[in-house]
């Protein structure tokens, strides 16, 4: 799971112009072709360095997004949905090894990532700082948080550096049961008794703000942006990823009956895009700073993992094992 | 810490909050290479790579991460570090011709594994063995073994014997991989219920 939103600002970096010009026009005539990009090849350092932060954050929001949703495995109503919130959760620490993989092709070692996870150096997706107090919360992530997730994801995978789109092939094909199996869950709330449907309602009303905010800001379009781009490091403004995601699920959360806390939310017929009341921006950076509900909690709980681990990793070290960069 | 969970509550307080030990830099274990094939009648690809402190455990780990979920019937590992890889060519080239031809030097031959990348993007895949005393002399012999002439990106060459394979008892891992239905999207069907909910309420989509 996944919020691109808060990666694409205050990289500071080389200059392209800095950049070797052959090479740098070579690189770009391979994406132009649609030719993948792999860890061999010659690539510019800020190409190198937005690809290491987006992987890496999108792997720490992999990891401490299977935390809210872990918590309701031993309260999920009924075997079935047991086994199947445990397979979930497993996929996506899963995909969290993935994405780490491919971020250490550039360079970063595994570890060193883990550390700036852990000491708040790297961020993740923002949604996971908020409470799954109910079950309905729960259904609310993995039905609508995991779609909006793909939506980045699928756009994600046609971009250029091989080894993160390989990775992201393999997560989109897991994550469509995760998708069916979160709007399965929400249609049994949705048909069942009243208190069933008050308890989806309010879940969606507490998640509609985080939902929101979790394709980002509005991007400030820079040259920055248009490199990037072109680079097919970004694939898609954030409010083209917001808006793709209210065209394919607002109809869905209508068609069961329930209302979005927003007044405002309304297709526009003329420009075919989605209006809505502005979220608020402020708290999205707050929280993001560190000052949410689950901040403190999240990363606790990943420490406390860190540290319980420790002696399975010393009782497992091998003092020959000399650490490379991977290949693929 | 005052959370949702008791199961974290119960964390805090504990040892573990306070170690304050700082951590030794980079204690991480190596890397290892993993393939996978998913039938009888499909070669091994390449699908990515687990951190183990050896190849046992890198069986093991490749085992949860890379074949959870779909087809596979034999896995393997091998440590990065064995991996020889040509150099990387344009999606149109061919890395066979970046390959320096290698005099024969006496000594005892030995199987080597060789894989094809044939366009960027995409896996490694195992094309074919071949016999050699270094892995440069297995990519030299290649050329003329396995070189189709189309395009190949990339060429890997692996010696046979730093390989950790599944052993003909170890199949059975992967006997129950089709049983787990409930991980599967095919098995969550909620459109009858949907339907009928629709039906009875004949509600007209909420555009407040």
């Amino acid at each position: 799971m996944y919020g691109g939103g808060n990666t694409f600002e205050g990289l500071k970096t080389e200059s392209v112009a800095q950049e070797d010009q052959a090479k740098l026009g070579e690189f770009e005539d391979r994406i132009a072709k649609g030719e993948k990009i792999e860890p061999s090849d010659w690539m510019p350092q800020l190409y190198r360095k937005q690809l290491i932060r987006m992987i890496e954050q999108h792997a720490h929001s992999e990891i401490i997004g299977a935390l809210p949703e872990g918590t309701w495995i031993t309260r999920a109503p009924g075997f079935k949905r047991k086994m199947a919130l445990m397979a979930k959760v497993q996929d996506e620490v899963g995909h969290a090894q993935l994405l780490y993989s491919a971020a250490e092709t550039l360079g970063k070692p595994r570890e060193q990532m883990i550390e700036d996870l852990i000491n708040g150096k790297s961020k993740y997706s923002n949604v996971f700082n908020y409470p799954t107090f109910t079950w309905a919360d729960c259904c609310f992530i993995s039905w609508l948080v995991d779609a909006g997730a793909i939506v980045n994801q699928l756009a994600n995978a046609k971009g250029s550096y091989g080894p993160y789109c390989r990775a992201l092939d393999r997560i989109c094909a897991e994550e469509s049961f995760h998708l069916k199996y979160g709007h399965h869950c929400v249609i049994y709330l949705a048909t069942g008794s009243s208190k069933q449907r008050e308890m989806f309602q309010e879940a969606i009303n507490r998640w509609w703000p985080p939902m929101m905010h979790f394709f980002g800001p509005a991007d400030k379009i820079s040259t920055h942006t248009h490199v990037l781009m072109k680079w097919k490091v970004k694939m898609g403004t954030n409010d083209d990823m917001r808006n793709q995601f209210l065209d394919m699920y607002v109809p869905k959360v209508w068609e069961l009956g329930f209302t979005l806390p927003d007044p405002n939310l309304a297709k526009n017929s003329e420009t075919g895009r989605w209006e809505y009341t502005e979220p608020d921006w402020e708290e999205f950076k707050r929280v993001i700073n560190g000052d949410g509900p689950c901040n403190k909690e999240r990363l606790e709980v990943r420490r406390i993992a860190e540290e319980r681990g420790r002696w399975v990793r010393e009782a497992l070290k091998s003092p020959k094992a000399a650490y490379i960069t991977p290949l693929a | 810490m005052n959370s949702l969970d008791p199961r974290v509550n119960r964390l805090s307080g504990h040892t573990y909050l306070s170690s304050g030990e700082p951590k030794a830099p980079l204690d991480q274990f190596g890397t290892f290479e993993v393939f996978v094939q998913p039938k009888e009648d499909k070669p091994f690809q390449h699908e990515g790579i687990v951190h183990a402190p050896n190849l046992e455990m890198a069986f093991v780990l490749a085992k949860e991460a890379f074949t959870r979920r779909f087809l596979c019937i034999s896995l393997y590992v091998v440590e990065t570090s064995n991996v020889y890889a040509s150099p990387m060519v344009e999606g149109d080239g061919n890395a066979y011709q970046r390959i320096e031809e290698v005099v024969e030097e006496p000594g005892e031959k030995e199987s080597y594994e060789l894989y094809h990348l044939t366009k960027r993007g995409k896996q490694h895949v195992h094309v074919g063995t071949n016999e050699a005393r270094s892995p440069k002399e297995a990519m030299s012999r290649a050329k003329q073994k396995f070189n189709s002439g189309k395009g190949i990106c990339n060429v890997w060459v692996i010696r046979t014997r730093d390989i950790r394979f599944t052993l003909p008892d170890e199949r059975e891992l992967w006997n129950t991989l089709p049983e787990k239905k409930f991980r599967d999207a095919s098995d969550y069907k909620g459109g009858d219920k949907l339907k009928a909910f629709l039906g009875t309420n004949n509600q007209t989509p909420n555009t407040s």
